[in-house]
């Protein structure tokens, strides 16, 4: 029934396009011809075994809806003020896989590039977190100390700590230079610690555990300045926005929350109607958008801030049922304003899929790993991605031309 | 970024209630919020200046070199740069990268006040007991001294027909405040006589003066647009005057006149001030009072008193507002304790599910036709995802102008984590909705603090006598 229900749409937005070939070329001289020959069809028509028959009926009144959202349009002709044509948006990407990191012995929980983008961090169930070197890939540290599977790992934002939660209900902190833990462990969950997320100032760590709390940390003090009644079920994932002063959290319930820092009360909360368990959230890069990955194998991206919250877009294409996957946004395109984002999300048939953000179409599948990929992260400044699964490797993709 | 969140009757008031917290480290007896309003500078009694983190209530650094007690604090725009002033006569500036001393100057009488200059960190202009004040130059690594005058300038006529005797006693006269106006081309000062000198930067020359009382003026603070002051003298009567705009070019000093805008005293009790000082706005004038355990705030509207804020057993000596939060520090002055004054605020029950509405009573829900009807799940979503077309901008970072946003470049202070290990006086205590958990690491410690003679012979026992509260925490 998944199957079923991500075909349709898919299907139509692929019709569209090649039933009206030659109308669009000729009607929208402005509009930029790429987004028309997108080759990515091709390769994923073969797939598409199924026809429904409504869908003829459909596709004309689709796409007249398109051209009418010619928000594009008018961002691409705004954004030249002078003569040249702006850069055509680009419907593929071409990441290529660069180095195999391998180390540990289980599966590999998350991957996070650190905020200067020196180093990769890979926590795993062996109960070790490995500090790669992001450019050559040669293992730097691997941190021991935990006693059971770590599950969440979160770079403080000066790049010199490295926060790790772990099935041992503990979080630690790691100097990563020397490679040595912060005497005090973060002791005060009841179970699992599931996710942490450091504030942007580097003064508090948030930590989401499988005792359904939400735990801020002074980070100074290792100790626990508030603990929030956050869910009725395991916290799933968090995340701080930029300025600091709101946290988002998910749960298995379905819910997702979104909390005053300086107060510790609940703002909004986003539920989809179906209440699929939320495994993952992240902020957006300006902080106004809510990514959420649940497991019924759909990305969502909800704009919290008007109104109570509505879904604004839903991405799929990949396979979620039964592991929490996380990823993240990236960037491509030229120089800002013709920057334009994308989202990467790890899939359980062992792909990377990179969706455009605006448009939703399928940028780009990466294979490679032959195991689920749990986690995806994008460096914050260059065209790389990391990626780790349940094969127990480490993976890096740079983007070629 | 939750502004747009939070209920907007929340965000109306801007005066704050109840006591939300506490801080204590050592005795405090200066405090000043940085510009950005996430840090609290605290001069202690024993000299040491510490940096509370005001997101976590905790220490986030400590500034040691005073060696007696702290009597004013300064920071500098971009708040790197904090600039104490001692009891020893010393003046130091420190830059908070890395906690260092960038600059220390020495002076031959004790201190009043010192202020950093606005737009360069290295200028600082300081009021000095039974002296004339000075403007000091710093940037290179023999600090300048330039003696600022504080003799009154006189009318035209009034210079005409003075007498011997006046001239000698204007001679006489020194500064009691000096503080710079927000552009930092001119410095205010009061004199010890009630005078107020409008001295320029530049020439050092006084340019405007005008006697608001005949007493000593004791404290001047400005709003952050320059536009309004607050006086505090020892007539026990609070000031406020409204500035022109000191920078504009055509104003002439010469046929400027002050005015007081409004007089607030108690005329109940005679209840002399301690300090004064604005919020933000520059709406309402707090101040806390002379033996008593009261803050009281006025709006400048109407001139009438709004609020008393109160709740601790102990006077109050230096009150400061929040830079754009409606949020009060106050410093005790038996215990030594930084109290902190706040709004509460309710949890909206409606935010936790999106179909919660928060109403006044009972209402008789009536259900609409189609509630229940059963649609075709396939349907439903198609027609959801048909709705997702719109663009959705992910990546501009709105310019928000204000001043909790940390812009690219801008000055974080590190995050240190031996903070805790290197000095064992502190203790944080949460006061109020109860939302913190920490417990005060023992009570045994808090004679360690207060009573100086007992602290040297428990230092010679060693932590023996310590509550095991801490010790255990850290071999955890």
């Amino acid at each position: 029934m998944d199957r079923r229900r991500e075909s349709p749409p898919k299907r139509r937005r692929e019709d569209e396009h090649d039933s009206d070939g030659s109308p669009p070329r000729k009607r929208s001289v402005s509009r930029s011809p790429s987004t028309d020959t997108p080759q990515y069809t091709i390769a994923e028509r073969p797939a598409r075994q199924y026809s429904r028959a409504g869908d003829s009926d459909d596709e004309p009144r689709h796409y007249r809806k398109r051209a009418s959202s010619s928000a594009s349009d008018s961002r691409r002709r705004s954004a030249s003020p002078h003569s040249s044509p702006p850069p055509p948006k680009p419907t593929t990407l071409s990441y290529l896989p660069v180095l195999i990191l391998h180390g540990h012995s289980k599966g590999v929980a998350q991957v996070k590039f650190s905020p200067d983008g020196h180093w990769i961090a890979s926590c795993s169930a062996d109960c070790t977190i490995k500090i790669w070197d992001a450019v050559i890939g040669k293992l730097e540290h691997s941190l021991e100390g935990h006693l059971a599977g770590v599950s969440a790992i979160a770079w403080s934002p000066d790049s010199r700590l490295l926060a790790s939660g772990s099935d041992d209900k503990t979080i630690r902190l790691w100097n990563v230079s020397t490679g040595q833990p912060h005497p005090t462990p973060f002791l005060g969950h009841h179970n699992y610690v599931y996710s942490l997320a450091f504030s942007p100032k580097g003064n508090m760590l948030v930590s989401g555990s499988y005792d359904e709390a939400l735990f801020v940390w002074d980070v100074r003090a290792a100790r626990v300045m508030r603990s929030l009644p956050a869910h009725s079920d395991p916290v799933g994932g968090v995340d701080f926005v930029r300025d600091g002063t709101l946290i988002v959290t998910c749960a298995n319930d379905g819910l997702i929350r979104v909390w005053d820092t300086a107060t510790g009360q609940c703002l909004r909360t986003l539920v989809h109607e179906d209440n699929a368990p939320v495994t993952s959230v992240r902020f957006s890069p300006n902080g106004k958008y809510i990514l959420a990955w649940t497991l019924d194998s759909c990305v969502r991206l909800w704009n919290y801030i008007d109104g109570k919250g509505k879904c604004v877009k839903t991405y799929q294409g990949h396979e979620n049922n039964k592991f929490s996957i996380s990823g993240a946004f990236g960037t491509y395109g030229a120089e800002p304003p013709h920057q334009y984002a994308f989202i990467a999300s790890g899939s359980e048939d062992g792909g990377i899929v990179l969706w455009d953000v605006s448009s939703k179409n399928v940028l780009q599948r990466l294979a490679g790993h032959s195991a689920p990929v749990l986690s995806v992260d994008t460096h914050p400044t260059e065209q790389a991605i990391v990626s780790g699964g349940l094969d127990k490797t480490v993976r890096i993709w740079r983007y070629k031309e | 970024m939750n502004l747009s969140l939070v209920d907007p009757f929340v965000l109306a008031q801007d005066c704050p209630e109840v006591i939300t917290g506490r801080l204590r480290s050592g005795h405090s007896t200066s405090i000043r919020f940085s510009h950005r309003g996430d840090l609290l500078a605290s001069g202690r009694h024993d000299g040491v200046a510490v940096i509370f983190d005001i997101e976590t209530n905790g220490v986030a650094r400590k500034l040691r070199g005073h060696t007696r007690q702290v009597q004013s604090l300064s920071w500098s725009m971009n708040d790197r740069y904090l600039l104490s002033a001692g009891q020893d006569w010393k003046c130091v500036l420190w830059d908070l990268k890395d906690g260092s001393r960038v600059r220390t100057v020495r002076f031959e009488t004790a201190i009043f006040i010192a202020e950093l200059h606005p737009k360069n960190d290295m200028v600082f202009v300081a009021a000095l007991f039974e002296d004339q004040p000075v403007l000091v130059d710093m940037s290179s690594d023999v600090p300048v001294k330039h003696t600022l005058p504080s003799a009154p300038r006189r009318s035209q006529i009034e210079r005409e027909n003075a007498t011997e005797k006046q001239v000698a006693q204007d001679a006489k006269q020194t500064s009691t405040v000096t503080v710079f106006t927000p552009s930092g081309d001119h410095i205010i000062a009061g004199t010890n006589k009630g005078w107020l000198n409008i001295i320029n930067t530049a020439t050092r020359e006084v340019q405007y003066s005008t006697r608001f009382t005949n007493n000593i003026i004791v404290f001047v603070r400005l709003t952050p647009s320059g536009r309004d002051m607050v006086i505090n003298s020892s007539d026990r009567i609070v000031r406020t005057v409204h500035l022109p705009d000191l920078s504009d070019p055509k104003l002439d000093f010469d046929t400027l006149q002050l005015e007081v805008e409004h007089k607030f005293q108690d005329l109940v009790n005679r209840l002399s001030w301690n300090h004064v000082s604005f919020n933000p706005s520059g709406e309402y004038v707090t101040a806390s009072t002379w033996m008593n355990h009261h803050i009281y705030v006025w709006e400048r509207g109407q001139g009438s008193l709004v609020k008393i804020l109160e709740g601790t057993k102990e006077e109050l000596s230096v009150v400061e507002w929040h830079p754009f939060r409606p949020f009060v520090a106050a410093i005790g002055v038996d215990s030594g304790r930084v109290w902190l004054w706040s709004i509460l605020q309710p949890q909206r029950w409606s935010a936790l599910a999106p179909d919660f509405v928060e109403v006044e009573e009972n209402v008789e829900y009536n259900e609409r036709e189609d509630e229940f009807d059963i649609q075709p799940l396939e349907e439903i979503h198609k027609r959801r995802l048909d709705q997702e077309d719109e663009e959705v901008d992910v990546l501009t970072i709105e310019p928000v102008k204000s001043t909790t946003e940390y812009e690219a470049g801008d000055f974080r202070m590190p995050v240190l984590l031996d903070i805790e290990a290197s000095d064992s006086e502190d203790e944080v205590v949460a006061v109020g909705a109860g939302q913190f958990r920490r417990k005060s690491p023992g009570t045994g410690r808090e004679w360690m603090n207060d009573d100086e003679t007992v602290a040297s012979e428990s230092t010679a026992n060693g932590t023996t006598s310590v509550p095991n509260g801490t010790k255990r925490r850290r071999a955890g």
